[in-house]
């Protein structure tokens, strides 16, 4: 595919981007920079705006204000020249019932100038799809591996996928997964949007937070890690009072079942162990990092306090 | 009694029902204005025979014979269009939309659900039925005409039994194939076919009886306005309607529903065979998805396949020799008759070869034929793809949105072309077994007027299409021009005041010229190409205007 147009310019820009149908504000100024070479993860629940936010970048519907460009050109102006760079998978996928997946693949190929069809059947290959069969009679997992395949299939420069994992079995999904970081180690960009935190958490460098049309955050993945707090446990010989562990610093939530203690903590483990086996005898400790889940959730929780 | 069903169908459809019979009214006004003014002279030295052929009541204001003219005809077929829609949507509709398997996991059987659709055709006919009743009290009073010969409600009990019987046609149709398409089709083909033979057989000699083969026969066939209710032509569409619900709840209840999937066709049966595949998979696999333009093609085949050879076939070649056959006494009997009556039935004149053509091919049946074809191609172009949630996916590909259209317009030109041949070959074939000598050149000319013609309406469609993103809009709102133009040049040229405003319906450059005796006008013909440019440039701007439609 021509790559004249790629630069440096980021994949995805848009500044104030608005969208209202009448009195709901689908998007409210939405100012966001996807860069180049990540995946970027598109966090929110159901109706957060995600999918007009999508819409609104590809032209399929236009913004009441603010604008947009994808790969550094203007989304509406440069919406043909940017969809030669784009592969995209629509929220709610569907296709051509009376077609078959070839059929389908071949359509999109002819639309836009041919295909490398060794890739494309390599892809097939890879997610297990069934290309011979018409797309109608396909199961919906099995009908989004063709939907993944054509937007994959062009090599694109930018991938804008809206909920693309909905009905893929588990090992579909991590093969997915894998697609999606190849894209990225070549240099070329990920935009997924998605409810599936843990989809998310495994595969996207970056990841923005929207509610309600506004854009709460833009964290890296790594960064919202580091900060999360780690749940601790630990079981004891006997038991042990709770009173020991709250003025702890680093401590910010006590629960003590007779033996067992479960702690929020953000400090240093070092004096926590310390101090505790100091008191006690420790038997056993358990820690993990907090998911995405966790931390998304107290987002949501902040933005309603 | 599933009184939700019943209530949420009558939610989604009164709408339709409503403006269909409130258009009807508004026409109806229109013609008994026009009417109204007319010279009564022409018709007292009227023939008895054509009295009863043209459905005119001998004591009756001739204002009365609007409901000859536009009750019996358009009103009973707009209300039967809408019964079969609802019939054919009924349980195939819920099947498409992958919605009866979640309304049969509530604990209703499917007989309930059936039942229940049933009743909503009988109660939404009967709307309709009844809202025309009142039109057909007030209108005449509003306008100070003499109906008293006239039974509107006879009229009325009678539209409501035909309407049912092609509804539920569609319905049983509809519960045994689960094809929306099928009982769609199959049912307006009955009905078209009877409406034309009970028009034509009676004109036959020895072939009078015939006409009591068709459905139509017991709606018209009594000319109820005049004469009051058949009680015994109701009482046959009735039992009819009784037969048709029994085998409609036996057939929703003997088959596995379908899913969201598609059925085989031989097409795909051949592209698996060993010896076909090579060439079957060429055409059907690589050639269809090709263009844009191939694709929406193939997706419409069926119809027009069945159109092409209803053109070729029945307006066409049949008509040529049924010619020869019609009773001599009508043919020189038709020297006496009112030149303006006849304008209202497409302007022909028994006694010529062109005439019988005209009034029974080209006058009414050829031009519905091509607006069936571009109205569904048309509302469907852009509308369509929003509705099944493909167009996001289709423009995701480096295409602006105006190819889509010029794309979707090329099928629906090589659609109308397939038509044309279709009709100008059947009908200089009738024209040579008939031995009628119809010249080939003015049969070209009113062939191509008219898919020109057809060819607007498409154009409408597709702009209305362009607008709103809804293929029911675009088709009801297509249909309904197309309605008020044909009535309106039919009435117009018959009022000395409205005469002049004929030229500004389309349908006035199809006819207007009598092609099929003078040739071509080229002057109309570029008139409504230069229309149907015009309303495809409009389509253009207002989609690459507007925001797509998530879903339909």
């Amino acid at each position: 595919m021509s790559t004249e147009a790629v630069s440096t310019d980021p994949a995805i820009l848009t500044e104030s981007l608005t969208k209202h149908y009448g009195e709901t504000k689908a998007l409210n100024d939405l100012d966001l920079q996807v860069e180049r070479g990540e995946v970027f993860g598109f966090l929110g629940p159901n109706g957060a705006g995600k999918t007009t936010m999508i819409r609104t970048i590809l032209d399929e519907i236009r913004p009441t204000s603010g604008r947009a460009s994808i790969l550094g050109l203007d989304s509406h102006e440069a919406s043909v020249e940017i969809r030669n760079h784009i592969g995209y998978v629509p929220g709610d996928l569907a296709m051509y019932p009376n077609l078959t997946g070839k059929d389908t693949l071949t359509y999109f190929a002819n639309l836009r100038g041919g295909v490398d069809w060794g890739f494309a059947d390599s892809l097939a290959e890879r997610l297990d799809a069934d290309l011979t069969k018409k797309v109608g009679d396909l199961s919906s997992g099995n009908r989004q591996k063709i939907g993944l395949i054509q937007a994959f299939m062009n090599r694109p420069d930018l991938l804008v996928m809206d909920e693309p994992s909905s009905g893929l079995d588990p090992l579909v999904q991590r093969e997915f997964q894998t697609m999606m970081r190849e894209v990225v180690a070549d240099g070329r960009t990920v935009f997924l949007s998605s409810h599936t935190l843990s989809e998310v958490q495994r595969v996207a460098d970056r990841v923005g937070i929207i509610r309600s049309g506004n854009l709460i955050a833009v964290e890296e993945v790594a960064s919202l890690r580091s900060k999360a707090i780690r749940t601790v446990q630990l079981f004891f010989d006997e038991t042990v009072d709770a009173a020991v562990f709250e003025p702890l610093p680093g401590v910010r939530e006590v629960n003590v079942q007779n033996h067992h203690v479960t702690l929020s903590f953000d400090g240093q483990m070092e004096t926590l162990l310390k101090v505790v086996t100091d008191k006690y005898s420790l038997l056993d400790i358990t820690t993990h990092e907090a998911d995405l889940e966790e931390i998304f959730l107290t987002y949501y929780e902040e933005v309603d306090a | 009694m599933l009184a939700t069903v019943v209530t949420k169908t009558f939610r989604d459809r009164w709408k339709g029902e409503a403006i269909g019979a409130v258009t009807l009214v508004l026409l109806f006004f229109m013609g008994m204005a026009v009417y109204r003014d007319i010279d009564l002279a022409v018709y007292t030295d009227l023939p008895e025979i054509f009295r009863s052929l043209m459905n005119i009541p001998s004591d009756a204001d001739v204002g009365a014979l609007a409901y000859g003219a536009i009750y019996t005809s358009y009103g009973a077929m707009t209300l039967t269009a809408l019964a079969i829609s609802m019939g054919s949507a009924s349980i195939a509709g819920e099947e498409r939309n992958g919605t009866m398997g979640l309304l049969l996991g509530n604990p209703k059987s499917r007989s309930h659900i059936l039942v229940s659709k049933a009743v909503n055709i009988l109660v939404l006919t009967a709307l309709g039925c009844l809202l025309l009743w009142i039109g057909g009290l007030v209108v005449p009073s509003l306008l100070n005409v003499n109906v008293s010969g006239i039974h509107v409600g006879a009229l009325m009990v009678h539209m409501f039994a035909i309407a049912t019987f092609h509804g539920f046609l569609a319905l049983a149709l509809s519960a045994w194939t689960g094809k929306g398409v099928v009982a769609t089709g199959t049912t307006v083909a009955v009905m078209i076919i009877s409406f034309m033979a009970v028009g034509i057989l009676p004109l036959i000699e020895n072939l009078e009886a015939g006409a009591k083969l068709f459905p139509w026969y017991y709606f018209s066939g009594s000319q109820p306005h005049v004469n009051g209710a058949s009680w015994g032509h109701l009482a046959v569409l009735f039992v009819g309607i009784a037969i048709l619900a029994a085998v409609a709840v036996a057939g929703v209840n003997r088959r596995d529903l379908r899913g969201q999937t598609t059925g085989v066709s031989l097409v795909d049966r051949l592209r698996t065979h060993p010896l076909t595949e090579k060439l079957v998979d060429r055409l059907a696999g690589s050639t269809r998805v090709s263009r844009i333009w191939i694709k929406t093609a193939s997706e419409h085949q069926g119809l027009l396949i069945i159109v092409s050879y209803a053109m070729f076939l029945v307006m066409g070649v049949m008509m040529g020799p049924m010619y020869t056959f019609i009773d001599e006494t009508l043919v020189t009997l038709a020297d006496a008759f009112p030149e303006g009556v006849l304008a209202l039935f497409g302007g022909g004149d028994l006694a010529t070869p062109e005439g019988w053509y005209q009034i029974e091919t080209f006058g009414l049946m050829a031009p519905i034929a091509f607006m069936i074809i571009t109205i569904t191609l048309g509302a469907k172009a852009l509308a369509g793809e929003e509705a099944q949630r493909t167009m996001g996916l289709l423009l995701a590909n480096p295409i602006k949105r105006s190819r889509v259209i010029l794309e979707k317009t090329v099928t629906m030109v090589v659609y109308t072309l397939v038509l044309a041949i279709a009709l100008f070959s059947g009908v200089a074939l009738g024209s040579m077994f008939g031995g009628l000598g119809i010249s080939g050149a003015n049969i070209a000319a009113t062939v191509i007027l008219g898919a020109l013609l057809g060819l607007v309406f498409g154009g409408l469609a597709l702009a209305i299409s362009a607008l709103t993103g809804t293929v029911r809009i675009a088709v009801f709102g297509s249909i309904g021009v197309g309605l008020v133009a044909f009535v309106a040049n039919g009435f117009l040229p018959l009022s000395e005041g409205f005469e002049g405003l004929v030229k500004w319906t389309p349908v006035h450059y199809y006819l207007g010229s009598d092609p099929l005796n003078n040739g071509m006008n080229w002057g109309h013909g570029a008139l409504l190409a230069a229309l149907f440019v015009a309303l495809i440039a409009v389509a253009v701007v207002l989609f690459d205007r507007r925001d797509l439609r998530q879903s339909g």
